[in-house]
């Protein structure tokens, strides 16, 4: 008998049919056992039918299943989106995907997807909607809006929006339309961060760099959950060349699991640690210099401020032994310049993250910032100048802000806000009462602490209109529901990293009648008499513009994804956008305010005996609240729904693993089940965001799980308008 | 003819940050029914004691062993290891669905499709391979902790990841299918999570491999014999209407 192998079979089945047909069926049978054989005989087996999926096009656009924008490769079949990937050549995936870029299709084919234009028929709140054409839709929002303006001025019109690429064309609408009220998740997040690097490095989001870096600071910034891909995968590829990572935080994360040194220090002293580092590297004599000298001011005052922050006094308030902050100041300095402690994003924690963002900003300064001349670690992402469509003035607005920027929060940058004051003056009708609002894909009732209030707050409005893609627990109570096209069906203004630029384009047609937010605006614009400000035709249109100045066919840039634009020259010495130009070690700016000069030490409030911290952070399968109803997020979420505890308090409580225990606040009270672990400090209790979703809209999210909004207090640092997310402390009693 | 390959996967456990995108990534792949996966990430969750703690993530599928005991108990020759790469794959028109490569792999790798009936586990994307791409779980993989290749090229990734390096592969005293997935974490670590167990033959299973097997088996040969046989008939007899342009 011929020994034929499968490929030839494959090739040519009519061929080996004929001729070896006799041979074949004594092959088969032998594969059945009947017949012993041997395995040469048994290789020629039954014919193998091997089919693997196929894709009919690819379209290269970008993810934003979070906010990192990766480069996507979107493999189409039958008109249906089948897989996407990584694109290598987008430096913020370099060819990669997580979990949640890999689920991005999901969104799409999300069976709770609104996909018409919806209009309240029930009591708000009560999910009744019924299904409107466009035009009534924005006719009635557009009524609705101008008739708050018309009666109570502009400000009584709440705007607020997720971070996204079309949220400049957002911000263009409720600035023609004249509203100085607009909230954002940023001080829910990274107000800290942003205001403390604004004010000491000129730079608002610093971006890091991590080639050779050999020595990295992790504050509490989780990446390996918190994953940013790119950042991830750099951090992973140091680790394993051996960068000695440090990692502070009160809980044992995926990071920590990955770090050389965890360290679970006390929550809200994160400042005391950084502060001692200042101390120990100036009182030794282990900063440089030569950029201190050259680069900073106020290095005198600073080494006044921190005499006494010595690693004796920053023990036992972090409770991480004397000598390894000791250890860790030399081993920092040493590795110098290839060190850095990372500036972090959520610093959201405590009244004090505003010091402990100045403090490490100023850390990093001490030991340089740069690796070689000219080339720093901390960089504003892009400078890419894109062109666009004419932009009128817009009018003068003389209202105060609800959130209290800058009245309140005088230091707080115009664009982060303070978005939890701008719910609480809704209920307090201070300084004056506001009557309307409009989220576009936000959820604020799951986002802001102490969502029993912010849902009071909604049901004092006279009129609400959301933006989304699916039924958002806001959404739940607006008055109007206009549908979004999701990333994987809609245009977007272009996104620059660094000098390469690149393009969010449609990869199939958008379900139903989603469109996307370029279109919503500019007809919603249209109908509120500002079209001056949309002056497009259509979302192509929009995009030709901005390529206007580069020369570049759009054609192209769809084809390829991105285009290079030309680098622009570097000056030569280095300048910083701060008031003196220089990094401000010590900020004038902040003296002005009444605020310390330097970083110093202020004590957070600890939880009242009994009481627990409440711990926020990361899962690495979802991001914030917009991911929980993802049928391919679901699946591999397991094991991120408990609350986590030590034995130890356990014990104390009669409290055992997979027990349903009730977590109690001064916000609220949640019942949840129990994960008793060592990875935590006896004093804390962990609780991931954004599970427990309120609306019933979400069939798949709907109660899976607790929402930490409903117990989280709200606390504002008073300099960086940041909301306090740790300073909530909890009882635990079994339930 | 090119020379053979022979895939494996390489894995590194130190590099793994159970962000579980390969299990999405292969389920996007695939389309596999929920509730259902072909890889997995294995997770200790932390050993020791606050705040002395370690953490190790294992990654695992199929391994395509060399000496694949599902193969052996496939009656009908739907599951083959592949000649040119030795890749273990499953003919899902020869599957009968009857359950028996799922009890026999010592690693739990397999599973019935609940939509399909049919066999399923990993196939190292084979597709994505002779496309000349990755495997959709490597691919994606932030940390860099699965990898996969041809350990007879010896530019390959696999075979640049294990130069000058202790491999171990995931067997014991009772169990060597020669798996192809090399892990560079000592056994301690992280082989014990993926350590195959041993089939013991339960009643049922005794009982199926003695009776009902060989009857199953027998029906099976009859029923092709005599297909076979009304095909050759037609063949021959219906030679042109056949014949390819």
């Amino acid at each position: 008998m011929e020994e034929i192998t499968r490929e030839q079979w494959l090739l040519n089945r009519r061929q080996f049919m004929k001729g070896a047909v006799l041979a074949g069926t004594g092959a088969a049978l032998a594969k059945l056992g009947i017949f012993d054989l041997g395995p040469a005989q048994a290789q020629a087996g039954p014919e193998h039918f091997l089919s693997g999926p196929t894709a009919d096009y690819e379209v290269r656009t970008l993810c934003e299943m979070c906010v990192w924008r990766c480069g996507v490769i979107a493999k189409v079949r039958g008109g249906k989106i089948e897989k996407l990937d990584g694109n290598p050549e987008h430096p913020h995936s370099l060819g990669n995907l997580c979990a949640r870029g890999q689920s991005g299709l999901m969104m799409t084919y999300d069976p709770d997807r609104v996909l018409y234009p919806l209009m309240r028929v029930g009591e708000r709140g009560s999910g009744r909607f019924r299904r409107a054409t466009w035009e009534e839709a924005l006719d009635f929002t557009a009524e609705q809006m101008l008739r708050i303006k018309n009666t109570y001025g502009p400000e009584a019109m709440i705007f607020s929006s997720t971070h996204n690429l079309s949220q400049p064309l957002f911000e263009n609408l409720l600035n023609a339309y004249g509203s100085p009220n607009y909230g954002t998740q940023r001080s829910l997040c990274f107000n800290a961060m942003v205001t403390a690097h604004l004010l000491t490095l000129g730079i608002q989001e610093p971006a890091r760099r991590y080639d050779g870096m050999n020595y990295i600071i992790l504050t509490g910034r989780n990446l390996m959950e918190g994953i940013s891909t790119s950042e991830t995968r750099q951090l992973m590829e140091r680790i394993a060349q051996g960068a000695h990572v440090v990692v502070l935080d009160p809980r044992f994360t995926k990071t920590a699991a990955k770090a050389a040194e965890w360290l679970p220090i006390r929550p809200g002293t994160d400042l005391a640690f950084h502060l001692a580092l200042i101390q120990v590297i100036i009182d030794e004599n282990l900063y440089d210099r030569a950029f201190v000298e050259r680069y900073t001011v106020g290095f005198d005052e600073l080494a006044e401020a921190v005499r006494g922050y010595t690693p004796r006094w920053a023990a036992p308030i972090t409770e991480i032994p004397e000598a390894t902050i000791y250890r860790i100041a030399h081993e920092f300095a040493e590795a110098a310049p290839y060190a850095f402690a990372h500036p972090n994003w959520r610093t959201s924690n405590f009244i004090n993250s505003f010091q402990t963002e100045r403090a490490i900003a100023v850390l990093n300064a001490l030991i340089g910032l740069c690796p070689e001349q000219g080339d720093c670690i901390f960089a504003d992402e892009s400078t890419v100048s894109l062109g666009g469509p004419p932009q009128p003035p817009y009018p003068r607005v003389t209202a105060m802000r609800l959130d209290g920027v800058p009245w309140k929060y005088p230091l707080v940058p115009l664009k982060l806000g303070v978005f939890q004051e701008i719910r609480d003056a809704v209920l307090t009708g201070q300084p004056y009462q506001a009557r309307g609002w409009f989220f576009s894909r936000q959820n604020p009732i799951m986002s802001l602490p102490d969502m029993a209030r912010t849902i009071e707050a909604f049901k004092k409005l006279e009129f609400i209109v959301s933006v989304d893609i699916i039924l958002n627990d806001s959404s739940w109570y607006a008055d109007v529901i206009l549908p979004e096209a999701t990333y994987l069906e809609r245009y977007d203004p272009l996104h620059a990293v660094g000098s390469r630029v690149f393009i969010r384009q449609p990869v199939v047609e958008p379900l139903g009648e989603a469109r996307s937010a370029l279109w919503i605006y500019r007809e919603l614009g249209r109908r509120l008499g500002l079209e001056d400000y949309f002056q497009y035709l259509d979302e192509e249109d929009y995009i030709r513009q901005q390529l206007a100045p580069f020369g570049v066919p759009l054609e192209q840039i769809k084809q390829v994804g991105y285009f290079d634009a030309p680098v622009p020259e570097r000056s030569g010495e280095r300048t910083w956008n701060t008031p003196s130009g220089k990094v401000e070690i010590a900020s004038e700016t902040l003296r002005k305010a009444g605020f310390p000069a330097v970083p110093v030490w202020e004590e957070p409030p600890r939880p009242p005996e009994g009481r627990f911290y409440l711990l926020t952070g990361k899962v690495g399968q979802h991001t914030q609240f917009a991911t929980q109803n993802n049928a391919y997020l679901q699946e591999v979420d397991y094991h991120t729904q408990d609350l986590w505890l030590h034995p130890t308090a356990a014990a104390q409580r009669g409290i055992n693993n997979g027990d349903l225990v009730r977590v109690t606040s001064d916000a609220g009270a949640v019942e949840v089940k129990v994960w008793l672990t060592e990875g935590i400090r006896p004093d804390c209790v962990y609780l991931a965001p954004g599970f427990g979703h309120a609306s019933r809209g979400l069939k798949k999210a709907y109660n899976r799980g607790v929402n930490a909004s409903r117990v989280h207090v709200t606390f504002t640092d008073p300099v960086s308008g940041g909301q306090a997310l740790t300073q909530t402390f909890v009882t635990v009693e079994r339930a | 003819m090119a020379l053979k390959k022979r895939y494996a996967f390489v894995i590194d456990p130190a590099r793994c940050i159970d962000c579980r995108a390969c299990m999405v990534a292969c389920r996007a792949e695939w389309n596999t029914p929920a509730g259902q996966t072909r890889i997995w990430v294995h997770s200790d969750g932390p050993r020791g004691q606050f705040p002395n703690l370690s953490q190790t993530f294992v990654p695992a599928q199929c391994h395509h062993c060399e000496d694949p005991w599902c193969v052996s108990a496939c009656p009908t020759g739907a599951t083959f290891k592949r000649d040119s790469d030795g890749l273990v794959l499953i003919d899902e028109e020869a599957c009968i669905g009857c359950g028996l490569c799922v009890n026999a792999c010592p690693y739990q790798a397999r599973f019935r499709n609940l939509e399909t009936g049919k066999a399923d586990k990993c196939s190292a994307c084979f597709h994505r391979v002779e496309a000349g791409e990755m495997p959709a779980c490597v691919a994606t993989c932030i940390g860099g902790a699965r990898l996969f290749g041809d350990l007879n090229d010896p530019n390959s990734t696999v075979s640049q990841a294990i130069a000058g390096r202790a491999v171990y592969r995931p067997i014991n005293d009772q169990v060597n299918t020669r798996p192809m997935t090399l892990y560079l974490s000592p056994p301690d670590a992280s082989a014990v999570q993926v350590s195959p167990s041993p089939r013991q033959p339960v009643p049922a299973e005794t009982f199926w491999h003695t009776v009902a097997l060989p009857v199953v088996k027998a029906a099976i040969a009859l029923a092709f014999g005599g297909q076979a046989l009304a095909f050759i008939f037609q063949l021959f007899k219906g030679e042109n209407e056949y014949e390819e342009a």
